[in-house]
Parts: C-alpha cells; sequence; structure tokens
C-alpha cells in the first residue's frame, strides 16, 4: 500500500506530463525570443511579471537574482532581461 | 552656529538641485553598483476544527523583506528576514539565508553564506505565500518539517543546454544537520535538526540536485537530490557516528495549453529521511531512563494540480485559479514523534495583479501519532484558510 501511494504520486503527474509535453513543438533555446522565454520560464514558479513592474536597472539586478535562484541559463537570461527592457 | 548649519544645508540643497537639473538634463545615468529590497507579506483569517473543537483567529501580517545587492554584473548577495507573529504573541525575527553569489562562467554559478538548499524545489523555489498555491506548506514540509531548508557553507549550481534540453546541476557542501539526541526535548529524539550555523562535528555534509528539463519549452522538469553526513555531536560519544542519508525527487510540469484555455501546473514531491539508529532515553516518573530504539526512516510527499483560465475570454474569470492538493507523511514507527498523517486541500484563488493574491482554501488532515495525538488514537483536523499575499 504504501509502495503504491509512492507509485501513485510520481507515476501520475510523471504520465500526465509527458502526455501533454509529447504534444509540443520542439524549438531550440537559442531561436526564441526573450518574450517567449519569459512566458515559459517564470511561470515555472509563479505568473510571469509585467515588464512595467520595473524600470531597465531593475530588471538587470532581478535578472541575476533570478538567474541564480530558477537556475536559468545565461543566455535565458540575457534574453528575458532584454526583453523586458524594451517592453517596460 | 545654527546660521551656519542653514547655510551649509541651503548651499547643499542649491548643489542637489542644479545635481538633479543636470541628471534631468542630460539623462539618468544609472550606477553600476544596484541595491534592491523586494520579498512578500501575507496575513490572513483561519478556522479550524479539530475532532468537532472548532477555534478560529485573525493571523497577523508577516513580512519577509528580501535584500539584493548587486555589485556587479558577476557578484550579487541577498539576504531574507521573516518577521511573524508567534504564539505567545510575540514579533519573532528569522535569519532565513545571506549568501553571496559569483558568475564564473556562462555554467558555473559559484555561492557561499547560508543558502536555501536545492533539495526538491518546494523550500528553494515555491514556498513564499504569493509564490505557493495554497495556504500552507504540505505536510513535512516548511518549519519543523523533514524537508531540510537551508545550509551554511559553499555551493556550485549552474544550466547546461544540451540540445533541446536543459540540465541543471547543484552541488554542495555545508554543516549539515544536527541529531536531536532527546535530553533537552525528550518528545523528539531521533529528529534532525537544520538550522546548524556552526557545525557540531567536523564532517562537512555534502548534497547535490540534478534537474532534467528534457522539453525546449521548460514545461516539464524532474529532479533528484541527495544530502547526507554525520548528524551526530562530535563530543557525544554515544552519537558521534551517527549519520544521514536524505534523498527527494520533484516533478514539474506547467504549461499553457490551448486545449483547457489556461495553465495547468502539476507540482510533486518526494521525500525520504533516513538516519542511522541509534539509542535514546525515555525518562520514566521514578526518574530512572528507559533505553529504546527505532528504525528512524521517515518520508514526506505532496502532490500538486492547479489550474488558472488564463486564456479566458473574461478578464475576471482569468484571473481565477483553481488548486487541489495532497500530502503525506510518515514518521517513524516507535518513536515519540511518531505520527501517520494523510492532508487533502483544496483552493480558489483570485489574482489582484500577477504577485498579489486572495486565497481561500479548504484542508482536511487526517493523523495518527504526534504531539497532542494519544497513542493509537486518530485525530481530524478540518479548515478553512482565508489568506492575501503579495510579492514586491
Amino acid at each position: 500500500m504504501k509502495n503504491l501511494k509512492t507509485i501513485l504520486v510520481f507515476a501520475l503527474p510523471l504520465a500526465v506530463g509527458l502526455f501533454l509535453a509529447a504534444s509540443c513543438v520542439s524549438t531550440k533555446v537559442a531561436m526564441k525570443s526573450g518574450a517567449q522565454l519569459w512566458g515559459e520560464n517564470c511561470v515555472r514558479c509563479h505568473n510571469t511579471p509585467s515588464p512595467a513592474a520595473y524600470n531597465d536597472t531593475d530588471w538587470e539586478t532581478i535578472g541575476l537574482h533570478m538567474r541564480i535562484r530558477a537556475n536559468l541559463t545565461a543566455e535565458e537570461t540575457r534574453k528575458i532581461v532584454e526583453f523586458l527592457q524594451s517592453a517596460n | 552656529m545654527k546660521v551656519r548649519i542653514i547655510v551649509v544645508l541651503a548651499l547643499l540643497s542649491c548643489y542637489t538641485v542644479a545635481w538633479a537639473q543636470e541628471e534631468t538634463t542630460q539623462g539618468y545615468k544609472p550606477s553600476s553598483t544596484q541595491f534592491m529590497i523586494r520579498g512578500y507579506a501575507h496575513a490572513g483569517f483561519e478556522y479550524q476544527a479539530v475532532d468537532g473543537d472548532a477555534r478560529s483567529t485573525f493571523l497577523g501580517s508577516s513580512f519577509v523583506p528580501i535584500f539584493i545587492f548587486k555589485p556587479s554584473d558577476r557578484l550579487l548577495f541577498e539576504a531574507e528576514l521573516g518577521f511573524f507573529y508567534n504564539s505567545r504573541n510575540e514579533v519573532e525575527v528569522s535569519f532565513e539565508y545571506a549568501d553571496v553569489s559569483y558568475i564564473v562562467n556562462d555554467y558555473i554559478i559559484l555561492r557561499m553564506g547560508k543558502f536555501m538548499l536545492p533539495f526538491g524545489t518546494f523550500t528553494e523555489r515555491l514556498h513564499p505565500a504569493w509564490i505557493n498555491r495554497l495556504s500552507n506548506a504540505p505536510l513535512g514540509f516548511g518549519h519543523g518539517g523533514i524537508a531540510p531548508a537551508a545550509g551554511t557553507g559553499v555551493e556550485v549550481r549552474g544550466a547546461i543546454p544540451v540540445g533541446s534540453a536543459k540540465l541543471l546541476y547543484y552541488v554542495y557542501a555545508v554543516n549539515g544537520p544536527r541529531l536531536n539526541t532527546g535530553v533537552d526535548e525528550p518528545e523528539e529524539a531521533g529528529q534532525l535538526m537544520f538550522e546548524n550555523l556552526i557545525d557540531n562535528n567536523n564532517n562537512k555534509a555534502f548534497g547535490g540536485r540534478l534537474g532534467l528539463l528534457p522539453f525546449s519549452n521548460s514545461s516539464l522538469e524532474l529532479g533528484a537530490s541527495v544530502y547526507g553526513g554525520t548528524v551526530g555531536d562530535r563530543n557525544d560519544s554515544l552519537y558521534s557516528n551517527v549519520g544521514a542519508l536524505l534523498y527527494a525527487f520533484d516533478l514539474s510540469y506547467v504549461r499553457q495549453l490551448s486545449a483547457v484555455r489556461g495553465i495547468l501546473d502539476i507540482k510533486a514531491q518526494y521525500n525520504i529521511n533516513n538516519v542511522d539508529q541509534a539509542t535514546y532515553f525515555e525518562e520514566e516518573l521514578d526518574g530512572s531512563f528507559t533505553p529504546y530504539t527505532f528504525n528512524n526512516s521517515s518520508n514526506a510527499s505532496f502532490a500538486q494540480l492547479s489550474y488558472r483560465p488564463t486564456m479566458a475570454g473574461n478578464d475576471i474569470v482569468k484571473n481565477f485559479e483553481l488548486v487541489g492538493r495532497y500530502s503525506n507523511f510518515q514518521a517513524p514507527e516507535g518513536a515519540e514523534w511518531e505520527q501517520q498523517s494523510t492532508q487533502w486541500s483544496f483552493g480558489i484563488n483570485y489574482w489582484l495583479s500577477w504577485r498579489t493574491v486572495f486565497k481561500v482554501n479548504y484542508q482536511s488532515t487526517v493523523q495518527q501519532g504526534g504531539h497532542g495525538v494519544p497513542a493509537g488514537e486518530t485525530v481530524t483536523t478540518n479548515g478553512l484558510f482565508v489568506h492575501w499575499a503579495m510579492g514586491f
């Protein structure tokens, strides 16, 4: 029973996740825009932030903070920050 | 003297105005040194009925500022404090973390200090009230749980693109957890205490996490974590060799799907704690001590599903979010803190902005054993939580 619970806790979300992910179109990160990366990465933990929430300088600081906290790649961080700075 | 001070202040004011006008004329030029205060706050109302015995209370605000100091593009200092009211109506200040990070290159980040441990993802990424979709942490997580929160030491982390996929790695050495031997708190003998700012032995604890995001849209992340070391005090011959090995497995899937016209968010984590078997002592009524031991293995897990109709045509509807969570906690059989608990939580959230949420949650917890529950009895606690949380 204990093992069954363990399997259920992981197997069900995994199966659903893989099924849904299998339908996604794969595009390399290098070809993506900052707006697309902003929409895909921020939402992994919290809602996508409004570009207007901070000024250009603040986005630099927040970008570095989030690169470390969320372990974003250098390229993802650069593109996302550039998008937020251009759209605020 | 007063006249001199007034003259100096007046001259300073003139200079400041002139400087400000010059800045306005020439455009704002930011300095390379940046400082920000971010963080979050939350408050609310809670109603709980423990086997029919109801109680309710408003909860005082919690204020959790995060100080971020960026002296260059490669250096970042961050520190988080927490201000809370405890059950004795006192303001409690917690020191969550304070660490310096240095960007070595595109793939390596070096951190030192007290930092959130990447043991699974709940503690490091999901616990802040404005990010957590429910009003509290799953069973076994958060303060007093079996999941480690922070550690003091050094860490290397980074993200490596691998084709369309992405690999996240984390490796760290910290002071590690400390074993509660039950001398001061007999009912907690055998538990791990994770706040260990000064090491109680010379053996550092090592840990790490690997996270794989197999798809280029970063929608799915699968992670595995391990953390272990000696937990006994070096001066305590009875426990100096006691060690612990902790594992965690986590899953995250977040994707906006046109088929359901919104964002589907699935999170799950399973923690296993194994502590070497040791002998503890229970004080009897006559003052004598009876030795006892137990298989010190515990686990905690949760699975959460939330859905927000972000693609709905109505602006009000798209701000609603539905969430459900199952969590489970198993403490060792034979320990003073033995318990088996399961919990179901359901909630409706309304997002006032991207970082401000109003939550209404219902929660039912069934607990066998543990604090305040007589041996062999089962207690059911039903609760209603109305909270707001804001990130800033």
